[in-house]
């Protein structure tokens, strides 16, 4: 059990590992503090060229059927595994081909098609509900306006969007930060152990270490727009020479 | 002595006298009246409030309305958490009714969750119940249910049916005997001081030598500021569905008798009025 779970201890020194790679990457994680705590997340802002589909109907039913589904355990990890695996290199480019319906209901702002540039906060916030990582995110227009739900929804590359709306491991919901107390969107980490468990066990058989966060991360993060170079787990390699992990056992274990 | 079942009654049927009223710079066609309303405790102020809207539609041009939102006193009202702890937490030390102010304009986005159809409320209130198992059972409780039993759920608060709601949370407040409570408390304590909207961890009902944890042993290991040092006057009250219970009172009775619906105990420490 303790295997697949993450203590806040672990986390904190994940996060600190991710932070020395990620000053020697510059791109950009950072620290925040919670006054008077020894709490805190990980926070990285991005830019992003981002195309909003505005023909993808998205109402209630998607996300009722989506809280309805939840709780079934009737889809595996591998899912979550293909769909994350399956990411294009510029997935911030994105197309509005895959949705077939056409109607055109008008719950985007934004006209169907136009490309924008868009800001984009992500929080790594620790849940002890579930012991483990959650990610947290906002986006805004260079004019300030935040995204609504639904566009944040229609941002999503196709082949995501499919994956998340028709399998229960990660749905995107607005609620509340909690250690800020705003709205922000969020994956929920109730599946989080079901597919962070294969890979952990692999690399504890193949007796290597892994940063979970940084796992985790890879997985999740794409989903809403958050690519982890490639140069973090070579890093990995080189910072610990004791241990045998590669990218390509990482993605390897991730695809077996 | 009255059975510990009529709590979750008494707690179930609370009430609180409220009084909206509608915000000045609304552009209305005549006067808008003030709308009383018994609002339940345990649910969610966007579950309770269609006649409201209703009530301030009619005097009020479909283009000039938006999202409706409630402020009390300039605070923006979180309707995702439960009426009772926004009472307790903002307004437990005024004159009744509880008067709001509703909105159709300037939807605080920075502050507030948006919330168009009930069906937002059910997915954050399942989200809730979800969240308090994993910290109960290891979310083997709820992952057992079916989908039926997580409808019945929320059809109970929905439609205010207490014995539909319990006939299925009661599986929710099992635990073997022998550990004597959940493996954690949900639990969340609210509090003026700080930005940070509330604290939650992870806490046993039981010591690692075998007592029962009491509210008073939550909040020393929380926020021992809640508490007065020795010798010195009360500061604060520490609040639980409108009422303080005693600081003595063990942690898994609480939890499983003063918890809101959506299985967490929500606890208020509010600085008791100096003047």
């Amino acid at each position: 059990m303790s295997l697949c779970l993450l203590d806040e201890e672990n986390f904190h020194q994940c996060c600190q590992l991710l932070l020395q790679q990620s000053d020697e990457l510059r791109d950009g994680w950072s620290w925040e503090p919670i006054q008077g705590t020894e709490e805190g997340y990980l926070r990285k802002t991005a830019l992003r060229s981002v195309i909003i589909d505005a023909s993808i109907k998205w109402d209630q039913e998607v996300s009722r059927s989506d809280s309805e589904t939840h709780t079934s355990c009737d889809s595996g990890p591998d899912q979550q595994k293909q769909c994350a695996l399956a990411a294009p290199s510029d997935a911030d480019i994105i197309a509005g081909d895959i949705d077939e319906n056409d109607e055109d209901d008008g719950v985007c702002a934004v006209s169907a098609g136009s490309s924008q540039v868009l800001q984009y906060e992500y929080h790594i916030v620790y849940s002890c509900s579930y012991s483990s990582p959650v990610l947290y995110f906002r986006a805004c227009t260079l004019e300030g306006r935040s995204l609504s739900l639904e566009e944040v929804w229609s941002s999503v590359h196709p082949n995501f969007r499919l994956q998340l709306q028709h399998s229960p491991l990660n749905t995107i919901t607005q609620q509340e930060h909690p250690l800020l107390g705003q709205p922000f969107f969020m994956l929920h980490p109730c599946r989080t152990e079901e597919f962070m468990r294969p890979v952990l066990q692999a690399a504890q058989d193949q007796h290597r270490t892994v940063n979970y966060i940084l796992t985790w991360l890879s997985v999740v993060g794409p989903l809403v727009g958050l690519d982890i170079p490639l140069q973090y787990s070579v890093q990995l390699h080189h910072a610990a020479p004791s241990q045998t992990d590669t990218p390509d056992a990482l993605l390897h274990s991730l695809s077996s | 002595m009255a059975d510990d079942k009529d709590v979750l009654r008494d707690v179930w049927f609370g009430r609180i006298p409220t009084c909206f009223t509608l915000n000045q710079d609304e552009i209305t066609e005549r006067e808008a009246e003030p709308y009383y309303l018994l609002l339940p405790r345990v649910s969610y102020l966007t579950l309770v409030t269609d006649k409201v809207k209703k009530h301030f539609l009619k005097v009020m041009k479909t283009e000039d309305v938006e999202e409706m939102w409630f402020e009390y006193e300039g605070t923006p009202l979180k309707w995702h958490y439960p009426i009772g702890l926004l009472f307790d937490f903002h307004a437990s030390n005024t004159v009744l009714p509880w008067t709001i102010t509703v909105h159709f304009k300037n939807f605080p986005d920075s502050d507030l969750l948006h919330c168009q159809s009930n069906s937002v409320i059910e997915a954050h209130f399942m989200s809730s119940i979800k969240e308090a198992d994993a910290l109960k059972h290891k979310s083997q409780v709820i992952n057992d249910m079916q989908k039926k039993d997580h409808k019945q759920l929320w059809m109970g608060l929905q439609n205010d049916k207490f014995d539909q709601f319990w006939a299925m949370n009661r599986k929710l407040m099992e635990y073997p005997t022998e550990e004597g409570g959940f493996r954690y408390i949900p639990f969340r304590i609210y509090q003026t001081l700080s930005d940070r909207p509330f604290i939650q961890k992870q806490f046993r009902p039981v010591s690692s030598d075998g007592n029962a944890h009491t509210l008073g042993d939550l909040l020393k290991e929380m926020y021992p500021a809640a508490l007065p040092n020795d010798g010195e006057p009360k500061r604060n009250q520490v609040v639980i569905h409108g009422i303080e219970p005693l600081l003595e009172t063990p942690l898994q009775w609480l939890s499983e008798h003063l918890s809101h619906p959506d299985n967490f105990l929500h606890i208020c420490v509010i600085p008791i009025p100096t003047d």
